[in-house]
């Protein structure tokens, strides 16, 4: 018998069911023979590998002018026994109506007519069969059904536009799922993601159980959202925990997707291969896994494979059907591929039984080469050497460089120590082969110029500007125009009255401060007004400028043939390097508050500065008196106030923030001071100017560009912040904000900004570098301290024995053999020793005046103290 | 209450930031990048399995670009192709609002996005994937494409703020004039827009400014470098980017600015050793010798200390501007000097300069670092500054003859002659002008063949036949005057196989390189076996030789000497009078003549035309001058 088109296959207890319709060969034959349903039964013979018919049957259709067709077949449950049996669905057309009945096939190859009813339409969509035998269909967007109990077409009360699954679902009996235009029943606000799926895709699912005729919700099954594409579903579990309905199930989509869910969310997807998915089915085979046989409408087919992700693990094209049964009888399943075959062969010739695992059985295999299928396995394992060999190789790559990093701390250990041998043994030391030195130290980064003639390479450490001219000016006398001005602001609650002093004098000054004494007597109160003093330094110098392309030539910078000469060049050029030019004056403020002032509603004060004059001695100790100078009145009134006439004024104008400088310094001098010393071990700094320029809208001041003032709306209004650059790398943040908030809310916006390498620290008071420079000044100073104090021990204590003497008399190291030689000359040296152990026994025993001990603890205490203070700041 | 998937997914997609924000602060960045690309991924296949929609194009978009980095940021090598997942970006929103472009170019495509799509919450994240998309072009060298969506993006906001001021960079402006969407918190970003901007204005600038350096435009190149150099990027890039400022400072004639690029190069990153070979070019350039060879030494020592490809540190962020920025000048500016070429430049320059012990010292390491393995410590590449080998071997054995090491020398030489001997034929005809193969002529390609094959045997000849010279001197220096003969004689009777044909064999100028060398060595030898048949007393056969030289070089000083010498010897007084007074006459001529015309040697003859310097020529003119005067007394 040759495989028509019409066939129809199914499987059953691990057997092929393919039922045929029996066909007039010619057309004058159609009226006398009458239409037979054939079936036949086929079982795979694991001998030959083939399938073998076991036994067929056949129902007669009675001769009739009509046209019959097979619709559908399905296994379903007999209801009045219990057992699933084949059932299949045929079509009698007549002349005005269509006539439709199922026949159940029993065991014996009987058929059984189960049902029958009449339509005037035809069935076309949706139609399945289902327990009972029953069966359901969907037409003109309505879902109809009936079933061997009743016999009656019954039709559903709801509006759909598809159905997708129906089958058994715990506890509910027969459920169909399908799709329908969403009813939004409440209004919901659109906002963020809070729009519901049905609101966003317009249609939604819903689960309808015939039997108890009611609802259930869709959501259970899978968002509403995939509703709009979804075309078949495999209900794969069903469970009821706590009343909850849980439900396992995969899908398939018209965007090709396959998808997996679990309790209503989505688990899993993968892309499948062709176009137009219309079924699907899951196979759990020998090797536990979980496979879905996806067919096409082009008539292709492929297998997803679900393990840690879902795959497609295997695919194969011109594919009639895709059975899933036990058809080897090993206890699993496997699928069963059924191939389009042009050729005149029998049924089932070309096939194709596999679980992509050991099972593997097809009509054009030929057996002799039994081997398993191991050119993936191969192939994973050459994945494996790779990833394997590529992490060996990056450890060997860290050993490496941790080995080259241990032999040049261990070298520059074994350095030190014969170093400090040398030291004890009092050799001069001699560094290692200058060659070996030279690249060490410069693969060490560091900053030394390390050869000769390539010392431009690195700079040298760059003179502090500021330290050659400190020590110039030394006048002795308060100069004449010590104030170049006297001036009063008002910033909030503060008042702030500054002094600007002339450069020459403040360089003579140290521990400046203000003070205000009112001038009025006003006898309750004390006259002197509680403030705080600030000094305030303003460099009006502008960043340097980049190499432009039409700048000069640089100079050749000169060779350093050794640190003599380069002494020499850096006092020929002292200032050569020193870029910030000072401003000319140094200004004093006092900030107190406001309020309490006002009180009073004239007041007149006046100001007075008070600091330490330094006076320059030949050995280098200062010593300095405390002066106080007058340095003018200020008037303030609660009128002037009023109008404004102290207040700050700061406007954006273009690219720029106008304000005097005055006002510059009173905001300055009211706000805190924060410095950040943020350093990034990869990436440039740029983004803290865009964030300055961009985010907090910043714009310089005119006067003084290195400082910035925020425009940025909000609390943060008024920032000033300054932000210096030291390397492309590094760079310190000086923030002046009125108060904590105010710093927390920047730095909140600048971590954003800020590479993630990025680290951030605290400066608690100046630069690190300026910091080591007061560290070292504060060391000498307690080394003089200390020297100075044994200085005076040994005066004052009277003692004959000085310690100058006592050097001339140390034991000349050359004779000291020869004397050794002979036994005189062995007495002789006795003697010596033994005198030299009574003088220092007699020195540890001088004596030393309280009162001078007193003031030498408490000065080598206050040099200690001080040193110690930067330690902490620096650490 | 229901879970929308738009919640759901919003909710991964914050998770899954979230977590890159947490493990980017941990040293694990590289595999969370991997295990977060995927994750994404799942997550945008999830989100197009549903019909494109306006309220979930946001997400989408952002999940999108949040997915791109992470492909980038895994990827670690520079971004290649066209990001396809972009067009299907735009090909959804096109769906979403019903319209659709599957047949338009991604140009076209973003124009009519930009154009037609003005759903006010798509901008920022269209604007977002923009940004991608430029960098994307920027990889691919498409700067008008890039210009062209920034075109776009500008106009889409504000038409006036495209305007590009005079003298500035278009491109770049154009970047900058691009306001940058502000970020949601709903919708976070693995790495903010605003440092997309920074990273694409720097790769601009660098990029750009490579274009200008390879076209010549030297201070455009320069000022673009400079703005790149002041960009956002990482120790890395910016020590690229001053490395080609240096370069491009250097070929503008300005060694001093160069010096000081390449030094904040290394300053930056001292794993820039290109830089360091730069800065040597610089010091050769400035004719700073010492400078040079100290360069020299630590690009060397440094090159032996730091692992070739040093594994790069787990990147903080995903995009970063040398992903961006690959171009064939970056990589030749930037190619990484191999430590044989380092070694072998150090000795070459030594000996340039005279420093014969330093010399001998680096081509005895090169040539040990050679007995290593020759494949894998020398570069092979037309880039190299390697010559060949036996060159090598020549130069070192000059280097060791300079030193007073002979017997080394003649071993070195032994090498190199022993290596060649089955290299040459026994006849070699030359064709006057070999490089004319008429490439009209349907032969045209075998004849090419046969001529490399041909100026191969010449060269394999010409060291052969340096190497007997050499040997030769060698021998002379030691005393040994027979073996010198022989050795010389050998050079000779090799110079033989070469048989000139062609017009004019006279006319050196049309000679080609290989020939011109052979005719020196030749002259050499002959001088030198001279020298040595005046030593063994055969004045006969000296004077024949130094004829003979004086036929192949007219004019020679060293030969004119040596042949008046001999005559001399021969007591042949008149003769050498008369020769000496000839040579006398023209030799200041013949000497600026001989200085203009010739190409410079190879660097292994120089020691033999130190040593073929006629040593006496005082004493030899006083003798010749008290013999004239008595000449002229006796007439």
């Amino acid at each position: 018998m040759l495989l028509g088109e019409q066939d129809q296959f199914l499987s059953y207890n691990g057997e092929v069911l393919v039922f045929q319709l029996s066909k007039p060969k010619h057309a004058e034959e159609a009226d006398e023979k009458p239409m037979k349903l054939c079936v036949r039964r086929m079982v795979f013979n694991r001998d030959t590998k083939l399938f073998v018919q076991k036994s067929s049957g056949a129902f007669s259709m009675g001769t009739s002018h009509s046209k019959i067709e097979m619709i559908c077949c399905s296994c379903t449950t007999d209801s009045r026994t219990g057992i699933i049996l084949p059932c299949i669905l045929m079509k009698k057309k007549k002349r005005n109506s269509i006539k439709y009945f199922l026949l159940l096939l029993h065991s014996s190859n009987q058929f059984e007519p189960s049902f029958y009813f009449k339509l005037d339409y035809e069935l076309k969509e949706d139609i399945r069969l289902f327990s009972g035998p029953s069966l359901l269909w969907r037409h003109a967007n309505k879902l109809f059904y009936i079933s061997s109990n009743t016999c009656v077409v019954q039709s559903a009360p709801v509006h759909l536009s598809c159905v997708v699954w129906t089958g058994e679902i715990v506890g509910e009996g027969t459920v169909v799922l399908g799709k329908r235009a969403a009813c939004l029943p409440e209004t919901e606000d659109p906002d963020g993601f809070s729009v519901s799926d049905r609101a966003i895709w317009g249609s939604e699912f819903f689960g309808y159980a015939i039997q108890s005729q009611k609802f259930l919700s869709g959501a259970c099954f899978m968002p509403h959202a995939y509703s709009r594409v979804v075309s078949s579903v495999h209900v794969c579990r069903s469970e009821r925990l706590r009343k909850q309905l849980r439900i396992s199930l995969v899908a398939i989509t018209h965007k090709n997707q396959l998808v997996w869910f679990q309790n209503g969310a989505p688990k899993g997807v993968c892309e499948l291969p062709y176009e137009k998915p219309c079924s699907v089915t899951p196979a759990l085979t020998s090797s536990r896994d979980l496979l879905f046989a996806v067919s096409f409408a082009s008539g292709n087919s492929c297998v997803v494979q679900r393990r840690d992700s879902l795959q497609v693990a295997s695919k194969w094209q011109k594919v009639k059907c895709v059975l899933v049964d036990d058809f080897i009888g090993s206890g699993s399943e496997q699928l069963l591929l059924l191939f389009k075959d042009d050729s005149d062969t029998d049924v089932l010739s070309t096939f194709k039984i596999t679980d992509l695992g050991e099972v593997n059985y097809a009509s054009d295999i030929n057996y002799k080469h039994d081997v398993p299928a191991a050119e993936g396995l191969q192939e994973n394992g050459l994945l494996t050497v790779r990833a394997l060999e590529t992490r060996l190789q990056a450890g060997w790559t860290s050993v490496r460089e941790l080995q080259q990093h241990l032999g040049l701390q261990r070298r520059v250990i074994l350095e030190s120590c014969r170093a400090l041998i040398d030291l004890v043994e009092e050799r001069t030391h001699i560094l290692p082969n200058s060659k070996e030195v030279k690249c060490r130290r410069s693969l060490l980064n560091s900053a030394k110029p390390f050869v000769e003639g390539l010392v431009s390479l690195w700079d040298d450490v760059e003179n502090p500007p500021d330290s050659l001219s400190k020590e110039t000016s030394s006048a002795s006398e308060v100069p004449e125009h010590f104030t170049e001005e006297l001036w009063q602001r008002v910033v909030g609650d503060s008042l702030v009255v500054g002094v600007k002093l002339t450069e020459s004098f403040y360089l003579s000054l140290s521990d400046v401060s203000l003070s205000l004494v009112m001038d009025q007597d006003f006898s309750s109160i004390p006259p002197i007004i509680k403030c705080q003093s600030k000094i305030i330094k303003l460099n009006k110098a502008f960043s340097a400028l980049a190499v432009s392309s039409n700048q000069i030539e640089p100079p050749p910078k000169k060779m350093k043939l050794d640190l003599h000469s380069k002494n020499d060049l850096r006092k020929e050029f002292p200032k050569r390097s020193s870029r910030i030019q000072l401003d000319g004056a140094k200004t004093v403020t006092a900030v107190t508050s406001l309020s309490p002032l006002l009180a009073f509603h004239h007041v007149c004060c006046v100001v007075l500065l008070h600091a330490r004059k330094q006076n320059h001695q030949n050995d280098g100790l200062q010593q300095s008196k405390k002066i106080t100078v007058l340095c003018g009145k200020i008037l303030l009134s609660l009128e002037d106030i009023s109008n404004g006439r102290y207040s700050i004024k700061m406007l954006r104008d273009n690219s720029y923030c106008t304000g005097s400088m005055e006002d510059i310094l009173a905001v300055l001098s009211v706000s805190v001071r924060f410095s950040f010393q943020i350093v990034s071990c990869d990436c440039t700094l740029t983004p803290v100017s865009s964030w300055l320029l961009g985010e907090m809208e910043c714009t310089p001041f005119k006067e003084c560009q290195d400082n910035i003032f925020c425009h940025k709306a909000g609390n943060v209004r008024g920032t000033i912040f300054n932000w210096a650059l030291r390397n492309p790398f590094e760079g310190v943040l000086t923030i002046f904000c009125r108060n904590l908030t105010v710093l927390f809310q920047c730095l909140h916006s600048l971590t954003r900004v800020l590479p993630p390498s990025c680290s951030v620290k605290l400066l608690r008071s100046g630069s690190k570098q300026v910091l080591t420079e007061q560290l070292s000044l504060a060391l000498e100073k307690e080394m003089l301290t200390l020297k100075n104090s044994l200085f005076l021990k040994e005066t004052k204590a009277g003692n004959s024995l000085t310690w100058g003497n006592e050097s001339g008399k140390k034991i000349n190291n050359a004779p000291l053999a020869s004397l050794l030689d002979t036994e005189e000359g062995v007495q002789q040296f006795r003697k010596k020793l033994q005198k030299e152990r009574e003088e220092s026994v007699q020195s540890m025993n001088q004596t030393l005046n309280g009162a001078l001990y007193q003031t030498t603890a408490l000065k080598i205490a206050e040099a200690q103290i001080s040193s110690d203070m930067i330690v902490w700041r620096l650490a | 209450p229901e879970r929308g998937c738009l919640r759901a997914w919003a909710a991964q997609s914050q998770a899954l930031v979230g977590r890159w924000t947490t493990a980017r602060c941990g040293g694990e960045t590289r595999r969370a990048c991997r295990q977060l690309r995927d994750e994404l991924r799942e997550l945008l296949r999830r989100i197009r399995g549903l019909p494109a929609a306006l309220p979930a194009l946001p997400l989408e978009l952002t999940v999108l670009y949040n997915s791109l980095l992470f492909t980038v940021g895994a990827s670690d090598s520079a971004i290649k192709g066209e990001a396809e997942e972009i067009r299907q970006g735009l090909l959804r929103v096109l769906e979403a609002c019903g319209a659709c472009g599957q047949d338009l170019g991604t140009e076209e495509l973003w124009e009519k996005v930009l154009q037609e799509v003005t759903v006010e919450e798509l901008q920022a994240p269209l604007h977002r994937l923009g940004a991608l998309q430029a960098a994307w072009w920027l990889a691919a060298s498409q700067l008008g494409s890039v210009a062209g969506l920034f075109q776009l993006l500008s106009t889409a906001e504000d038409p006036r703020r495209a305007q590009c001021s005079e003298g500035q960079n278009k491109l770049l402006s154009l970047i900058k004039a691009w306001r940058v969407p502000p970020e949601g918190a709903s919708l976070p970003l693995v790495q903010s827009a605003k440092d997309l901007k920074e990273i694409l204005c720097t790769a601009a600038a660098f990029l750009q400014g490579l274009q200008e350096l390879e076209a010549g435009n030297f201070p455009t190149a320069l000022s673009l470098l400079q703005e790149a150099a002041g960009g956002f990027c990482s120790k890395n890039i910016l020590a690229q980017i001053h490395t080609c400022l240096g370069c491009c400072a250097q070929r503008m004639g300005k060694p001093q600015t160069a010096l000081q690029q390449l030094k904040r190069a290394l300053q930056v990153d001292f794993q820039c050793l290109p830089a360091l070979s730069h800065v040597a070019a610089v010091y050769h350039d400035l004719g700073e010798i010492d400078a040079e060879l100290q360069a020299l030494t630590l690009l060397y020592e440094a090159l032996g200390k730091s692992p070739p490809a040093a594994a790069s540190s787990s990147p903080c962020f995903l995009m970063r501007a040398e992903l961006l920025v690959h171009t064939p000048v970056l990589t030749s500016l930037l190619r990484r000097r191999h430590p044989s070429e380092v070694k072998y430049l150090l000795a070459q320059r030594c000996l340039q300069d005279g420093r014969v012990a330093d010399a001998v010292e680096h081509y005895l390491d090169f040539l040990s670092l050679l007995q290593d393995g020759l494949q894998q410590q020398v570069p092979l590449d037309g880039s190299s500054a390697l010559p060949r080998i036996p060159e090598v071997f020549l130069e070192a054995a000059s280097a060791l003859e300079q030193a007073g090491r002979h017997q080394d020398a003649i071993t070195v030489c032994e090498e190199v002659i022993s290596r060649t001997t089955d290299l040459i034929p026994r006849v070699l005809r030359v064709e006057e002008r070999l490089e004319q193969p008429e490439s009209s002529l349907p032969g045209a390609e075998l004849a090419g063949g046969l001529l490399s094959q041909k100026k191969e045997s010449l060269c394999c000849l010409a060291w052969r036949a340096a190497g007997y010279l050499l040997q030769g001197w060698a021998w002379a220096k030691l005393g040994k005057s027979k073996e010198a003969v022989t050795q010389f004689s050998r050079c000779l009777s090799d110079l033989l196989r070469v048989l000139l044909h062609g017009s004019g064999i006279k006319q050196t100028e049309n000679l080609q390189p290989e020939v011109e060398v052979l005719q020196k060595i030749r002259l050499l030898s002959l001088l030198g076996r001279g020298t040595q048949f005046l030593e063994l007393g055969r004045n006969k056969e000296a004077l024949l030789d130094f004829q003979h030289s004086l036929q192949i070089s007219p004019g020679d000083p060293a030969a004119a000497s040596y042949l008046v010498q001999a005559l001399w010897e021969l007591n042949r007084k008149q003769e050498a009078a008369a020769q000496w007074q000839k040579f006398s006459q023209s030799c200041p001529a013949e000497d600026g003549q001989q200085q203009g015309q010739g190409r410079p040697l190879p660097l292994y003859l120089v020691s033999c035309l130190q040593q073929a310097v006629f040593p006496h020529s005082e004493a030899l003119a006083r003798s010749i001058q008290d013999y004239l005067g008595t000449a002229a007394q006796d007439t």
